[in-house]
């Protein structure tokens, strides 16, 4: 293995870990919501009136209220769900791992990195709007890297992102010349300065066959691929 | 009498069940879903604990924990954590929180640790106390 893909491999690991952490995060958040409506219904169970007596009667009059039962389980249930999707997020994420090199939709693959940092995201306070590609922009690339090289882009224009902290992603217009734009309304110049310098950045651009432009106004760049499919 | 506790997490279905079942254990609960609500309520409110998440958007747990320690030096802060690393946890305690708790937490050993931060809290309050008064007779000659 060479250098540039010991140094990729190493990024990338660390990318897997970032994800599948705050990933398992939000699933801690989920169990802990459940756990503590079945520790609801425990305490309510528990209230004066509704401990057994032996008296049917009296037992069917003090039994818990069915709209707090339903409030609880109906709460239980949403949250299984948002574990189910972040747990089904994560599986395909360890999945593209697997895949290798193979013919990549750009929409989808920023649209899964968007949806998999959602959290991430949310945690910086910058708001990101996704506008799909009007045609399907395909590149033949390792999934998993691409996605890394997505994300370090999402990450680096958050970053630099000032004024109203508004991220907005789109593409370019000719199917045949993939490129992902990240526009921001005003930058933090050091952060626009220091966009993509580093060793490690440059090892990802070119394992992927990227390269990056700055628009002329320098509040925005694009993620440009020599050709496509 | 009952511990007045601020519980601040970003989750509010948690608040919602959590203040409920703190309520139950006879605690006087006010939630807020973000440190800076936090900040903004210590500044009006008394509390005896605060029980914080500590993964938290805008504002993180351990910016959270300086900004209430810089504030409030006297209140007492139980972390609440999806998972707690030993390096966040021995910084977190070096700023001043009063213990770490995981998710999905015990409601009982929680309870136990909102009454001895409670106690803690009074303790220093009762120094704080102390020391102002000891200040005035020096200052006044006696």
């Amino acid at each position: 293995m060479g250098t540039l893909e010991i140094e990729t491999a190493e990024q990338g690991m660390k990318f897997f870990g970032r994800m599948s952490a705050s990933a398992t995060h939000e699933i801690k958040n989920t169990l802990a919501i459940i756990n503590e409506s079945a520790g609801l219904l425990e305490d309510l169970s528990q209230m004066p009136g509704n401990r057994k007596s032996g008296n049917q009667t009296a037992d069917r009059e003090n039994s818990l209220p069915a709209h707090r039962v339903l409030d609880i389980s109906q709460r239980v249930t949403r949250q299984v769900k948002r574990a189910d999707l972040v747990l089904r997020k994560l599986n395909k994420f360890s999945h593209s791992i697997d895949h290798g090199t193979k013919i990549t939709d750009l929409g989808e693959t920023v649209g899964f990195v968007l949806d998999l940092g959602s959290r991430l995201i949310e945690m910086q306070g910058t708001r990101v709007e996704l506008v799909p590609p009007v045609l399907p922009i395909r590149v033949e690339t390792h999934v998993f890297y691409l996605e890394n090289m997505i994300w370090k882009a999402v990450e680096a224009a958050c970053d630099a992102a000032d004024g109203n902290k508004q991220v907005t992603i789109s593409f370019g217009n000719d199917p045949h010349l993939p490129l992902i734009l990240f526009s921001m309304q005003a930058v933090k110049k050091p952060s626009m300065d220091a966009l993509f310098t580093s060793k490690q950045d440059k090892y990802l651009m070119e394992y992927l066959n990227i390269s990056i432009k700055k628009n002329k106004e320098n509040n925005g760049f694009g993620l440009v691929w020599p050709k496509s499919i | 009498m009952s511990e007045k506790v601020l519980l601040v997490d970003d989750e509010k279905e948690f608040l919602e069940i959590m203040s409920e079942r703190m309520a139950a254990r006879g605690m006087e609960v006010t939630t807020a879903e973000s440190a800076g609500q936090a900040l903004s309520l210590i500044g009006k409110q008394s509390f005896d604990a605060i029980i914080m998440d500590f993964q938290m958007p805008e504002m993180d747990g351990m910016e959270a924990l300086k900004a209430i320690k810089d504030k409030k030096p006297e209140l007492q802060i139980i972390l609440l954590t999806g998972y707690a690393t030993v390096e966040k946890t021995v910084e977190a305690m070096k700023i001043g929180a009063m213990d770490f708790l995981e998710k999905p937490a015990d409601i009982e050993a929680l309870t136990k640790k909102i009454k001895k931060a409670k106690a803690e809290k009074m303790l220093i309050v009762e120094k704080q106390t102390e020391e102002k008064i000891r200040d005035i007779l020096q200052r006044h000659g006696g």
